[in-house]
């Protein structure tokens, strides 16, 4: 299904403005988590992309966080870093802007103490509040597995919290 | 309705709760109401340069030709296919003509061989046949006939002395 010209991925004209205002901000600060030395041209490319798009996104959001991911990989292609996931990428003063306005030095610490794979998952679901599927289509993996990474995390930040594992309720 | 209404994806009230738990032990507390605040004029324009140059892309950019690429692609392919199953078609074809060249020729043996094989027992038979006969024959005149074959020689007119050849010593 096509979508006709004055329409736009999240409706009408100003839906679109509403959203960009509330999704470039975003987009930028998470492709900068992933170390790109553009992130503001990153985003706006992935608009672009997702806006000359024929066929219309069942998933627009999702699909920016996607392209924004790729193009962020993409660009650090060529230091040979493609297996690096979200985070491991950022040094502490490299990343923040938008998130460290978010998130306070405890969160962040505690982010950071999680695995990469699973902190990627926790991120976009619970900081940028996308739905399992979204993560799913972004991540390009089963929901199955987004929902098992995030329940991971879950225990991970509860081993955090309570190391000796509950022991301390029988003393 | 907003891009970022909770209510524009579903969402199960159990990933509703999990978030509010994660939330929770990250510390972040409760998510915060939705801002409907006014974009400014500066991402107004951005956004409105982004679509406006998504829609120049799209006019000047190419369309790759699918299909016809494909088409022209795999055309040499065809060709080569469609030349191969000609050439195969014919050789069936010969093989065929062939073959049954093969199973007339065979037919036509297999008939020339009953041919001389009903031959060769009519010959055995008329032989045993004549065999038979001669054997009655010989019962019948074996006291008359001579038990060995006569070829009768012309003979001369004088013999000559040493026209003849002492075969037998004489007995002493």
């Amino acid at each position: 299904m096509s979508q006709s010209p004055m329409e736009t991925p999240f409706g009408t004209q100003e839906a679109f403005h509403a959203a960009f205002a509330e999704l470039y901000p975003r987009l930028v600060s998470y492709s900068r988590r992933y170390g790109a030395t553009f992130p503001e041209d990153i985003a706006q490319e992935a608009f672009v992309i997702l806006m000359q798009r024929e066929e219309r996104v069942e998933h627009p959001t999702a699909f920016l966080y996607g392209t924004v991911r790729t193009l962020s990989l993409t660009e650090r292609r060529p230091m040979k870093n493609q297996n690096l996931s979200l985070e491991s990428v950022t040094e502490p003063g490299l990343a923040g802007g938008a998130d460290d306005q978010v998130l306070n030095q405890e969160v962040r610490e505690r982010m950071r103490s999680l695995s990469p794979t699973f902190r990627e998952a926790l991120w976009l679901f619970v900081v940028e509040g996308l739905s399992i599927r979204e993560i799913a289509d972004i991540l390009g993996i089963p929901e199955a597995t987004v929902k098992t990474r995030i329940h991971r995390a879950k225990a991970q930040l509860k081993e955090q919290l309570n190391p000796s594992g509950g022991l301390h309720a029988l003393v | 309705m907003p891009w970022s209404d909770p209510a524009r994806r579903f969402e199960p009230a159990e990933d509703v709760q999990l978030r509010a738990e994660l939330r929770d032990l990250l510390g972040l507390g409760p998510v915060a109401a939705l801002r409907p605040s006014e974009p400014s004029a500066e991402l107004t324009a951005l956004a409105d340069d982004l679509r406006r140059e998504a829609q120049r892309r799209s006019r000047t950019e190419r369309k790759r030709p699918t299909w016809g690429l494909l088409a022209a692609a795999a055309l040499p392919l065809l060709a080569a296919l469609a030349g191969l199953g000609t050439w195969g078609f014919q050789q069936k074809h010969r093989a065929d003509g062939l073959a049954a060249q093969a199973q007339r020729q065979e037919q036509a043996l297999t008939q020339l061989a009953s041919a001389h094989a009903s031959e060769v027992a009519k010959e055995r038979q008329a032989k045993e046949q004549v065999q038979q006969e001669l054997q009655l024959a010989s019962r019948k005149g074996s006291r008359r006939a001579e038990p060995y074959l006569v070829i009768p020689v012309e003979k001369p007119l004088k013999v000559m002395g040493d026209d003849y050849q002492r075969v037998k010593q004489k007995p002493q």
